[in-house]
């Protein structure tokens, strides 16, 4: 579950301050796929940011399940994301020096399992995106929808509470992009909650709910 | 309480650690092998800079210790108390050293200040001084010698002394106006002897406070030369000759040099021979402690010296690997911050850093430590460098050469984890966006 409560984010100071998100408040249920519209500038990956815990916003509170993450320190929050959440970024943000397999098993390695453990779970994770001839390719050998699967992979793979995902189709084409999805909505099935920033309509229709931002505040918060 | 709390912190401090390890192991695989073979390549210079550099500086006044033991001194080296012409019961001490169980080889030596003259076919000029020298001749017996010094090698010109050979005489190359390097500075009160060449007869006068000075010629066989001055500044006869032409204390030596089975018995020995001869009998000492002062000197400089320029090798180590790891850890801002996102902890990936750094380090001192002690040392050892008073070596011990590594890998690691730090502690989001 993720509260957010009353948060704002600004930038800057002063005549150069610039407000991207306010009055921003948002419960999201466990196993839900979440998905979060609006224009360009409306402020959608920023509310990712902070809700992610990749950004501290500048007013408000924003909880994971029981936890008010406002007064955690950067260690406790990296702690946070590397136990309770999975990240698919837009540009896929994979390891250029690891192979797809050591890609996904990194966060198992530093959660503590063992290296056969995490191998084996990584071996799994790219299993179930359908990634199954791929395992020891460089990022630099994989296709834009193969490093997106590898990313989609390493973010679930250590079984995350929640699964964040900013513009995860940007970069695809419209056969790798509905594979995603598909894949999202899969790993929702499954109990998955999914938080997933997008400007196309048309996968955002796939989420159970969409939340819509224009200039930094909710116009819209219903369900799909 | 504290106690879980702890173990906890040691196993995520264990798991950062092996995390960092997996992540540096990978870097170095599939990083640029030109790159990687470049930074080791500074790596080893940077080593032998500290070790070799030093090394040689040191080896230059080392070589000449080295030579003053093998070619004069042996391990021990029994002299002329201070104001005594000889060593009291020489006789005595022979036996004693001819006795003992870890006496190698002994080199019982006469020696005598006396005048030498070269031209002997004329007299001099008007208002020209006569071709003569005053030096130093020495008695020697020349099978013994050649055991302790190899003392034949010496001889560049001519034949060495052969045992009971009589009349005959080396001369040091640095008394002869035509083979001393000194020869030509004209420094006042250094005289030369001119027109003494093998073959030519030479005159030795012996003065005597209560008669008239004994005097032989000798044919000059030979020229020694060498770089310990001891050889090179002496002229050398065969001890039965330099007897017979001493009116006193015929049997009373004035240098005896040692050659003992094992180098490290030489401080023992010392004692045994004072406690055998009494203190005041002789100047016993080893042959390190024979070496004169300010040999020790130039080496204390040297070292001082070596030193200063391996502080340079190691600032300038230290700089390369800070930028290397710092334009590493730059370039891969992104990637550092996409992997603190997904909760890979900042320790673990500075460990990453530390780790590359140590490879760096480690690997550049492995190949430094091949060389020096594989090739370069063996390679000075067999070809010395040629410096006017020494053959200079490569001085290389494994406990220097051990400082030397960590204090390297000391200062590796320091230098690699600061960039680490810099760049690892920036903000999370602002790496991954590139702002």
């Amino acid at each position: 579950m993720i509260k957010a409560i009353d948060i704002g984010r600004k930038y800057g100071s002063g005549e150069l301050e610039v407000t991207a998100l306010q009055n921003i408040n948002l419960e999201i249920k466990d196993g839900e796929f979440v998905a979060v519209v609006g224009p360009s500038g409306a402020g959608k990956s920023t509310l990712l940011y902070q809700i992610s815990l990749l950004d501290e916003p500048t007013s408000g509170e924003v909880h994971i399940g029981h936890v008010n993450t406002t007064h955690l320190n950067q260690i406790q929050k990296t702690k946070l994301r590397l136990h309770e959440l999975g990240y698919v970024f837009q540009d896929y943000a994979l390891l250029p020096e690891l192979n797809s397999l050591e890609n996904v098993a990194l966060p198992m390695l530093m959660q503590g399992l063992s290296r056969f453990g995490a191998f084996q779970k990584a071996e799994q994770a790219l299993l179930r995106i359908g990634l199954t001839d791929k395992f020891y390719s460089l990022p630099s050998q994989l296709s834009g929808g193969q490093q997106q699967r590898v990313s989609i992979a390493r973010a679930i793979a250590h079984s995350p509470h929640i699964l964040f995902a900013d513009e995860p189709t940007a970069n695809l084409d419209s056969v790798n992009a509905r594979v995603v999805i598909d894949a999202f909505a899969e790993l929702n099935k499954e109990g998955q909650t999914i938080v997933m920033v997008t400007h196309e309509e048309e996968y955002a229709k796939r989420a159970h709910r969409i939340i819509t931002l224009k200039d930094g505040e909710i116009i819209s918060d219903k369900k799909s | 309480m504290m106690k879980p709390k702890l173990i906890v912190h040691r196993k995520e401090y264990l798991n950062a650690l092996r995390v960092g390890w997996f992540l540096a192991i990978q870097h170095l695989r599939r990083s640029g092998k030109g790159t990687t073979s470049l930074i080791v390549f500074i790596m080893v210079l940077t080593f032998l800079n500290l070790v070799v550099v030093s090394g040689l500086l040191i080896g230059l006044i080392t070589g000449s210790f080295v030579q003053y033991r093998e070619s004069y001194s042996g391990d021990v080296i029994v002299t002329s108390a201070a104001g005594r012409d000889y060593i009291e019961n020489s006789p005595a001490l022979i036996t004693f050293l001819e006795s003992h169980p870890q006496v190698k080889a002994i080199s019982p030596r006469y020696a005598r200040s006396v005048q030498i003259l070269g031209t002997l076919n004329r007299n001099p000029n008007k208002n020209e001084r006569p071709n003569q020298i005053g030096a130093r001749l020495v008695g020697i017996d020349p099978a013994r010698e050649e055991v302790v010094t190899g003392f034949s090698k010496f001889v560049r010109y001519g034949e060495p002394l052969l045992a009971g050979e009589e009349g005959y005489i080396l001369m040091g190359a640095n008394l002869l106006k035509k083979y001393s390097s000194f020869a030509d500075a004209n420094i006042p009160g250094i005289d030369f002897l001119g027109e003494a060449e093998v073959g030519s007869r030479v005159r030795v006068i012996i003065s005597r406070e209560d008669g008239e000075p004994i005097v032989k010629d000798f044919i000059a066989k030979g020229i020694v030369k060498s770089k310990v001055d001891e050889i090179s500044t002496r002229f050398f006869v065969v001890d039965n000759d330099l007897k017979r032409l001493l009116p006193v204390n015929k049997e009373q030596l004035q240098e005896v040099a040692i050659l003992t089975k094992d180098p490290a018995y030489a401080t023992e020995l010392v004692r045994q021979i004072k406690s055998f001869i009494g203190s005041y009998a002789a100047r016993v000492q080893t042959s390190e402690e024979a070496i004169p002062s300010f040999l020790r000197d130039i080496e204390t400089t040297m070292g001082v010296l070596g030193n200063a320029l391996s502080s340079i090798a190691l600032v300038v180590a230290s700089i390369t690997i800070f930028i290397v790891i710092f334009i590493n850890a730059v370039t891969k801002r992104k990637f550092i911050g996409i992997m603190k996102g997904i909760g890979i902890s900042p320790l673990a990936i500075e460990f990453s850093y530390v780790f590359q750094a140590f490879f760096y380090g480690l690997t550049g001192s492995a190949i430094g430590l091949l060389l020096t002690f594989g090739f370069l040392r063996p390679y000075f050892q067999a070809n010395p460098i040629d410096f006017p008073f020494s053959d200079g070596i490569l001085v290389a011990t494994p406990d220097g050469a051990a400082i030397r590594v960590a204090i390297l890998l000391t200062i590796t690691i320091i230098a690699g984890y600061i960039p680490a730090k810099l760049i690892v502690r920036k903000n999370t989001l602002d790496s991954i966006l590139g702002r």
